[in-house]
């Protein structure tokens, strides 16, 4: 009880700190702030695959870019309010990834790689090139959310409603890999036969769990587009996924907190190399070697392993069986 | 007494090599049915058709007085047939809660929105299941180690745990791949006794592919021996180890006889 | 556009991307992983032969041969440093590996060659050949000629040479073959050098028909895949044909239908395939076994 009690106090109270920040913070640092929560959303979503079900795709990106075209084109071209835009870009990137990964799910691991690869070649394009409605280079500016009469403008007002959908997409993360479905995640990743065998049907997992991983990248994406207030193609492409990659490796696979310790490190990273943008190619990809060689588990897998972090055990609320006397051992 | 497992004539070829040959097998509710052979004679073949892994060449499966010969494997195991591998096949990193956990995957019926979006406490259907597991470690008598890690455990008490994966869900029928192997004599006997305790009161039908022979012996009803992919014999275990074909089936092989 | 200018030039990029193929399918029989790397190895070919033709002012053919030894003596050294010690890991371990090493190698390009293009330019002038009506440009030629010279090496190594051979037995069954005694881990350096040198080919071989810059390989990577995939991803005489294949649908897409799908093309091949013929041209059905 003890642990869970100090894990819900301590995120109530960092939650309450974090409200606070606008009235501490220079216009970048909020910026870049923002940034690090919406990247919580995407990470913990490629984490879902990459880490939790052991799936290799590289369409996140992509998925992403659907989101923010998504929120984009639905209110600055339909003038549709931003509280529907954003669950639709959810919907939207979960519909479109759906669709694009199931040919690959049934076939052998390399191949949803391969498809996605191509997957994310071609949504490119197609924003790239679908000029009547995605704008093509020119980008996509988007009209600040609106909740009620009150705009919310700049970075700091566009901040309480990352905050909020942030601490929600985080909630339902850390619900979802407590429940059966997390652990029908693992199951698959572990051993697809004992999955099998234990009732699980591992192409209905594999299209859930890129389902529900495209959906957390369309939120994601919906919210970057808010931050950014401007959005192009290009900022979907590849280094956009390196970039993913590394905050599920280096923040920990299979950890909902390695998406928030990972997208920390790797939102600050950029800016602090500001001056050298060409070496973050290679930072990233050696971070990314290095990390998976040495420790696969992250740095939250560091920081469970030193109790710093509490075990993210995948049942809810068992802590409660802690508490339960000790039944003697049977001789 | 009904038939809970009726294999008529099953068949599984991979390529050209025929591993399970038109083999007919019943088993009976509430029984322990042995399986038995010498090394590649097809057991585990046998168990990977019923459990859905391989598709067969030829035959049917009945399950129940279904027909589940085309049945995927995720399905059959929601009707109740579950199984253990001849090796461990455990997630040692998580805990022996969370690997049983797996096992109750088809039973547990949550509403997923109300478990995304209820306070704590709520979810009834998750609690529900962690006192399954419990109750089914403590039978076991391993409730102690419920939130270990389970590569922490002994081989003993990993066996036990993929046993509690198995039956956590109470299945009618479960089938057991080597459970022996890797154990103390004491071990065995333990096994032994629970396998009795299972089928007497929990109502399971159990079928056991075994290599510790002494372990067949004592604790089936019925057993039947495979060899090159035929059944060369059946009946009870007295009636089995004095057959001829069974003899000459394990001649020059090490029967194990005395169990080690 | 005449159609069989479109052909010679469509033969000339798909034998680019059969050798594309070829090192993927060789890295993916071995070790069960694919080489998303791979581009980059191209792009460093490329950037290789380009320095050392142009900026050294070595002669072509001798340029060519030590950018692709060099491009061999990397994928050598990729599996001896990044894959030996994880050669056991989970499979996705693997496969993340080549992805940090494709972005390394990108940022390695991008430091000495920024984000500028650089122009290779053709070894014989920019003149067509005239056949009746057909323009044939003599780098098309060269480019076929010499792929189909280094294809036909690989499979005179894999029939004739007991390195070859060791390395056949080796796809078919690891453990078989470390069982009567060859050493695997050196195969393993082996296919990894050679895949990356027919990588390192195809990237010197595409400096003249492209242009040059760090991002060159993720499009050449996704024609090898769906050449690959085309070819059944397991076979070497698949992913030489299915190359060919890609390289003609490409350009006759681009010629009679529209230049904008000739860059989606590879999507479309890939996802054709995987629903109809799964196991591609050449592949053999899988045979369903635990």
């Amino acid at each position: 009880m003890w642990v869970r009690f100090c894990e819900r106090w301590f995120g109530l109270l960092l939650i309450l700190g974090l409200a606070c920040l606008p009235f501490f913070l220079d216009k970048y640092t909020q910026f870049v702030v923002n940034l690090i929560l919406v990247y919580v959303t995407v990470g913990i979503g490629l984490n879902f695959l990459l880490g939790y079900t052991g799936q290799f795709a590289f369409a996140h990106a992509a998925l992403m870019g659907i989101g923010a075209y998504t929120v984009g084109l639905l209110t600055t071209r339909l003038g549709i309010s931003f509280w529907i835009a954003l669950p639709l870009a959810g919907v939207a990137a979960a519909a479109i990834g759906g669709i694009g990964a199931l040919p690959a799910l049934r076939m052998k691991r390399a191949y949803l790689a391969l498809v996605t690869l191509a997957f994310a070649e071609l949504i490119q394009w197609v924003l790239i090139r679908w000029k009547d409605v995605t704008l093509g280079t020119d980008g996509v500016s988007i009209r600040p959310p609106r909740f009620f009469d009150y705009a919310l403008k700049g970075d700091y007002k566009i901040f309480w409603l990352i905050l909020v959908v942030t601490v929600i997409m985080y909630v339902i993360a850390r619900r979802l890999t407590e429940s059966r479905i997390g652990r029908s995640w693992v199951a698959v990743r572990e051993n697809e036969i004992v999955a099998q065998c234990n009732g699980i049907n591992v192409t209905a997992t594999k299209l859930v769990v890129f389902m529900v991983s495209a959906f957390y990248a369309g939120i994601g994406g919906g919210l970057f587009a808010a931050t950014l207030g401007y959005i192009v193609p290009d900022g979907f492409g590849l280094l956009q996924l390196v970039l993913h990659f590394s905050i599920v490796v280096i923040g920990g696979m299979g950890s909902v907190f390695g998406g928030v310790i990972g997208s920390l490190l790797l939102t600050t990273l950029p800016e602090l190399l500001r001056e050298y943008p060409q070496a973050l190619e290679l930072i990233y990809g050696i971070l990314l070697c290095i990390f998976i060689i040495f420790m696969p588990t992250g740095i939250a897998g560091f920081l469970k392993q030193w109790r710093v972090l509490p075990p993210e055990v995948m049942s809810r609320n068992w802590q409660a069986l802690r508490d339960r006397p000790r039944p003697e051992k049977r001789s | 007494m009904s038939d809970i497992l009726a294999v008529d004539g099953l068949t599984v070829r991979f390529g050209g090599l025929t591993a399970v040959d038109s083999v007919s097998l019943k088993v009976p509710e509430r029984e322990i049915h042995g399986l038995i052979g010498p090394n590649g004679a097809g057991k585990t073949t046998f168990f990977n058709a019923v459990s859905g892994l391989v598709t067969p060449s030829g035959g049917s499966i009945g399950f129940l007085g279904r027909t589940i010969t085309t049945m995927p494997p995720y399905a059959r195991a929601a009707l109740g047939i579950r199984r253990t591998f001849q090796s461990l096949q455990l997630i040692p990193r998580l805990t022996v809660l969370e690997n049983v956990l797996m096992g109750l995957h088809t039973e547990i019926r949550t509403n997923p929105w109300a478990s995304l979006f209820t306070l704590r406490g709520r979810d009834k259907g998750e609690k529900e299941a962690q006192a399954r597991v419990l109750a089914t470690l403590d039978y076991l008598g391993i409730g102690a180690t419920i939130l270990s890690q389970t590569g922490t455990l002994t081989f003993a008490q990993q066996r036990y745990v993929e046993i509690a994966r198995a039956i956590v869900s109470s299945p009618p029928f479960l089938m057991l791949d080597e459970p022996a192997a890797g154990l103390s004599p004491n071990e065995v006997r333990d096994l032994d006794r629970l396998l009795r305790r299972l089928r007497d009161e929990r109502g399971i039908t159990i079928l056991l592919v075994e290599h510790v022979i002494s372990l067949v012996l004592g604790v089936c009803e019925q057993v039947s021996v495979l060899d090159n992919g035929r059944l060369i014999a059946e009946g009870t275990p007295e009636q089995v180890a004095n057959d001829p074909k069974v003899k000459a089936a394990y001649l020059g092989e090490d029967s194990g006889a005395d169990g080690h | 556009m005449d159609i069989a200018t479109l052909l010679v030039a469509g033969l000339a990029n798909g034998s680019l991307y059969s050798l594309m193929a070829l090192g993927l399918v060789l890295v993916y029989k071995t070790q069960d992983v694919i080489n998303f790397a791979h581009g980059e190895v191209l792009a460093t070919g490329a950037f290789l032969g380009y320095t050392l033709y142009k900026v050294v002012g070595l002669p072509y053919p001798i340029a060519f041969v030590v950018a692709i030894l060099l491009g061999g003596l990397l994928g050598g050294l990729i599996e001896r440093i990044a894959f030996r010690p994880i050669a056991h890991h989970p499979h996705i371990t693997l496969a993340m590996v080549t992805v940090g090493l494709s972005f390394a190698l990108k940022g390695a390009l991008r430091i000495p060659y920024g984000r500028d293009i650089y122009v290779f330019p053709p070894l014989m002038g920019h003149t067509p050949i005239m056949v009746g009506a057909t323009a044939i440009s003599p780098q098309s030629i060269v480019t076929i000629v010499v792929a189909l010279m280094l294809a036909g090496a690989l499979f005179a190594f894999f029939a004739y040479t007991t390195m070859g051979k060791q390395m056949r037995a080796t796809q078919q069954n690891i453990t078989g073959a470390a069982l009567v005694g060859i050493n695997t881990g050196r195969i393993f350096s082996f296919t990894w050098a050679l895949s990356c040198l027919i990588g390192a080919a195809a990237g010197v071989l595409a400096g003249p028909l492209s242009l040059l810059y760090p991002d060159m390989g993720t499009n050449y990577l996704l024609k090898g895949f769906a050449a690959a995939v085309l070819g059944g991803l397991e076979s070497v005489p698949g992913a030489m044909v299915a190359g060919l294949i890609v390289g003609v649908i490409e350009m006759l897409f681009g010629g009679l239908i529209s230049t904008a799908f000739q860059e989606v093309s590879a999507f479309f091949i890939i996802i054709i395939v995987l629903m109809f013929r799964p196991h591609g041209l050449f592949g053999q059905k899988p045979v369903h076994r635990v």
